[in-house]
């Protein structure tokens, strides 16, 4: 098929990537293989928690952080997209998020401290309300709020983490645990099955009122799994705060991530609603090049490759996960034109032993040019009209700093632009 | 499989399909439409590649729970692994099915050609039959086909036969020009059992359309694409009908393509008689295999398709069944509409409309399919539109049984721009 500008990936990077191009008045089509990037990897958007991977100081404002990452690291992803990118971007999703019908709060002047699964302070910069209560440089007690049944979320492993870590005056940190109604704890139910439930106000106020009963002081904010509603997420939270009389907070769990999904389903419908064509199941791979520019890129569908042929190419896939690389035993390529991104004599070369270390498979990519071109191993760009955002890029390793949103931003919405004068 | 090559691209065990590529993501239980109805279906992932992990050759199968997969292939849809997960179910299902023999519910409706052919021949007394409602309580209690599924209607002509008249007779269809043989495509019709013995109508509008734009049709012998005998334990069977069309659709001549208006036929000729049913020759049927809107679609951007459409002034809903999803080509079908004058088209996007088939034909099923499907029929009575248009037949069937709408396949939209009535 024909296309304006194509679009490849799945996460937020593809979706800020496609929207700059629609605001822009342009026609891209977005093609991803499978289940959205944001199932794995997103809840809140990050732009960046710590200035490096060792320091446990975390930034109060990420965007002067930026720019003094910028500053200090001229290759850094952040570098290459540029501030304004970074800025521009934000606006244009927050703007984007309010038009879907989402509340999110934030501004890139301040990260907020939320408390994870572990209990553990993260800093976040942009999040959903329903995250908000969470705020570690808030006084009020927490109680976290853990169901029977239920293994993604630990309340007491919460509590006594942050009892530990949280050490700014007199607070209070305790833990709850209620039974569901209707749900047999010995089932495996993960977070969306509870938050499907959660969109049934019968059974939802019957959980208020359980966990009513069992918090016992008054003033707390309860703090749960962030299991409140798969689609309609600001009405549920609403509600639920009026039933208990408490302020809630969500906690994202681990995959599948609520909080991405709901972000992904919403924002997905909102650019087909507005008439972004996309092809999904058809995984993209194999970039035809001549002349210096990328003639057609082909999708694997069904009985053959269909080719897709546009003006420019935005790669933005945000990792392994959806595709960005593919490894074998010693070799990493992607898939569009091959080329060797990394070599290694064992695959052990790609891992740091601890999980909590950056990790060196993270940062393989493709090396970009200025306007985030891959390049060949010459150094001059595989396309001229090809270009890269997300986790393609090399040197992109979003997780050790906690920046994994704002870069997606950044390097979207940049590639875009470059996309839009190609 | 891990091979000790620098310079192979397809090193990785996503490359082969492999059990092994399945990360547990849960990916798939998030989108599966029975997993997320009830809570007695383990879901895609447990019995697709965990169960397979432990599925023996030498032993017999446990197949309980599997008889709750609809085959929808959300789950491959979804996949970030492209893990063939249905293939896991389905092989197992089949073995299970040998060792343990088939109901008879589930041998007919896997003979859906067979069915479909007497009833046919007994057009009048089956669509009496069907109607009847002391028949169909006899029905339910005898063979276990649900009292409250309205069954589709016979037809006497079939469009086999139909189609060996057009051929004979000189003059063109209705309010069409017609130019036979003029372009200098062929197309092969499959046009499957559905058209043949149930709706001959949409295989007329699929030929008067390809005609109209100087496209010889070509209708080859064929056989029941297979379909509903892969979802009803026999794969066994489906490869026997798969075998004799790869044979006879590779028979045609070069140049030739294969197009299907049905999307779950269409899928089995691209896709699954290579892969699930690892029939040889299928690849080279598969690439030459088109869904009739993919192929408008790709003679309009060829500057091929006639597009001197004249006004349709409706307003329809679009629902992309979940097997067109599969096809990973997007909804061709939505592109085309909106090619025509008068055409207001919006996509009812509630997923999956959980008729799967005969999977809602099923006395223990009926009930889920259409808790399944509840989501759509909401959305399609809030929208109050004139009709649905679903590329399936089934969707079709569920749309207009759960929400009381009328519904078509999309290219009656265009056969009326065309002047074809």
């Amino acid at each position: 098929m024909k296309a304006d500008i194509a679009v490849v990936g799945s996460g937020l990077t593809a979706l800020v990537a496609t929207r700059t191009l629609q605001k822009a008045g342009r026609n891209p089509v977005l093609i991803w293989p499978g289940l959205s990037s944001l199932y794995f990897l997103y809840a809140t958007v990050d732009v960046l928690g710590y200035t490096n991977a060792t320091t446990t100081q975390p930034v109060d404002e990420p965007v002067r952080g930026v720019r003094q990452l910028i500053a200090d690291n001229p290759d850094h992803p952040y570098a290459r997209a540029g501030l304004a990118a970074l800025q521009d971007g934000s606006s244009l999703l927050l703007e984007w998020l309010r038009e879907a019908g989402f509340s999110w709060q934030g501004t890139l002047a301040r990260n907020l401290l939320l408390p994870t699964a572990t209990g553990t302070p993260k800093p976040s910069c942009l999040v959903p309300t329903s995250m908000i209560a969470g705020d570690l440089q808030r006084d009020e007690p927490i109680a976290f709020c853990g169901f029977d049944g239920y293994q993604d979320f630990i309340p007491e492993l919460a509590a006594s983490n942050l009892a530990r870590t949280w050490n700014g005056g007199p607070r209070s940190v305790t833990s709850v645990r209620v039974s569901l109604p209707g749900i047999n704890s010995e089932n495996l139910f993960t977070s969306i099955d509870l938050a499907r439930r959660f969109e049934d106000p019968t059974f939802r106020r019957d959980v208020a009122t359980r966990l009513r009963d069992a918090v016992k002081f008054d003033g707390a904010r309860l703090g749960m799994p962030a299991v409140l509603g798969l689609t309609h997420d600001t009405d549920v939270h609403t509600e639920f705060e009026k039933e208990t009389g408490h302020p809630v907070f969500e906690i994202p769990t681990v995959p599948p991530s609520v909080l991405g999904l709901r972000l992904f389903d919403r924002l997905r419908r909102h650019l087909q609603e507005t008439g972004v064509e996309m092809i999904w199941a058809a995984p993209a791979h194999n970039a035809e090049v001549a002349n210096g520019r990328c003639q057609r890129i082909h999708l694997k569908s069904a009985g053959r490759d269909q080719p897709v042929e546009a003006r420019a190419y935005v790669l933005a896939l945000e990792d392994a996960v959806d595709g960005a690389w593919r490894a074998g035993a010693h070799a990493v390529r992607d898939p569009f034109f091959h080329q060797l991104l990394a070599q290694h004599a064992t695959p052990a070369e790609r891992t740091d032993e601890s999980l909590f270390q950056p990790q060196p498979f993270a940062a393989i990519g493709y090396p970009v040019s200025e306007r985030l071109q891959p390049l060949d191993t010459d150094g001059r760009p595989l396309a001229a009209n090809v270009f890269v955002a997300g986790g393609g890029i090399a040197g992109y390793d979003p997780t050790s700093i906690k920046a994994r949103g704002g870069m997606a931003i950044a390097t979207g919405y940049r590639a875009a632009q470059e996309a839009m004068a190609a | 499989m891990i091979r000790d090559d620098l310079e192979t691209f397809a090193d990785t065990v996503e490359e082969e399909q492999s059990v092994e590529a399945c990360t547990k993501c849960t990916a798939c239980n998030t989108v599966c439409p029975v997993a997320r109805t009830t809570e007695i279906f383990r879901g895609p992932k447990s019995l697709g590649p965990e169960s397979e992990r432990y599925r023996d050759p030498h032993e017999a199968t446990v197949t309980a729970g599997l008889d709750l997969c609809s085959g929808c292939k959300l789950c491959e849809v979804t996949c970030p692994s492209q893990v063939s997960i249905q293939e896991y179910i389905r092989r197992a299902q089949n073995k299970g099915a040998r060792e343990k023999g088939r109901t008879l519910r589930d041998w007919l409706l896997g003979h859906t050609r067979l069915l479909s052919r007497f009833g046919s021949l007994t057009a009048p007394l089956a669509n009496f039959g069907n109607r009847n409602p002391l028949f169909r309580i006899l029905m339910e209690r005898v063979v276990g086909i649900h009292r409250k599924r309205p069954l589709p209607k016979y037809q006497w002509l079939t469009f086999e036969s139909w189609f060996k008249r057009h051929l004979r007779s000189r003059s063109p269809l209705p309010a069409l020009p017609r130019e036979r043989g003029r372009g200098k495509r062929t197309v092969a019709y499959f046009y499957g059992c559905w058209v043949d013995f149930n709706e001959r109508r949409l295989g007329q509008q699929v030929v008067a359309v390809l005609e109209r734009n100087g496209i010889e049709v070509i209708v080859p012998r064929q056989q029941c694409c297979g379909i509903p005998a892969v979802v009803n334990s026999n794969t066994d069977l489906a490869r026997k009908y798969g075998v004799e069309n790869v044979r006879r659709l590779n028979a045609l001549p070069a140049g030739v393509d294969i197009i299907a208006s049905s999307t779950s036929c269409g899928l089995m000729l691209k896709h699954d008689y290579a892969h699930l049913l690892e029939i040889p020759g299928a690849e080279q049927v598969g690439s030459r295999v088109y869904d009739i809107c993919e192929y408008l679609w790709m003679l309009y951007e060829a500057g091929e398709l006639d597009i001197d459409f004249q006004p349709v002034d409706t307003r329809v809903l679009y629902h992309a069944p979940c097997h067109l999803k599969s096809h990973g080509i997007g909804y061709p079908a939505m592109r085309l509409l909106r090619l025509i004058p008068g055409v207001r088209v919006e996509e009812v996007d509630e997923g999956c409309c959980g008729i799967s088939g005969t999977y809602g034909v099923k006395v223990e099923k009926y009930d889920l399919s259409m808790k399944i499907g509840s989501r759509l029929f909401e959305a399609v009575k809030a929208a109050g539109s004139d009709s649905v248009l679903a590329d399936c037949e089934t969707c079709r069937m569920q749309v207009e049984h759960g929400a009381g709408s009328r519904s078509a396949h999309p290219i009656d939209i265009l056969a009326k721009a065309y002047g074809y009535r």
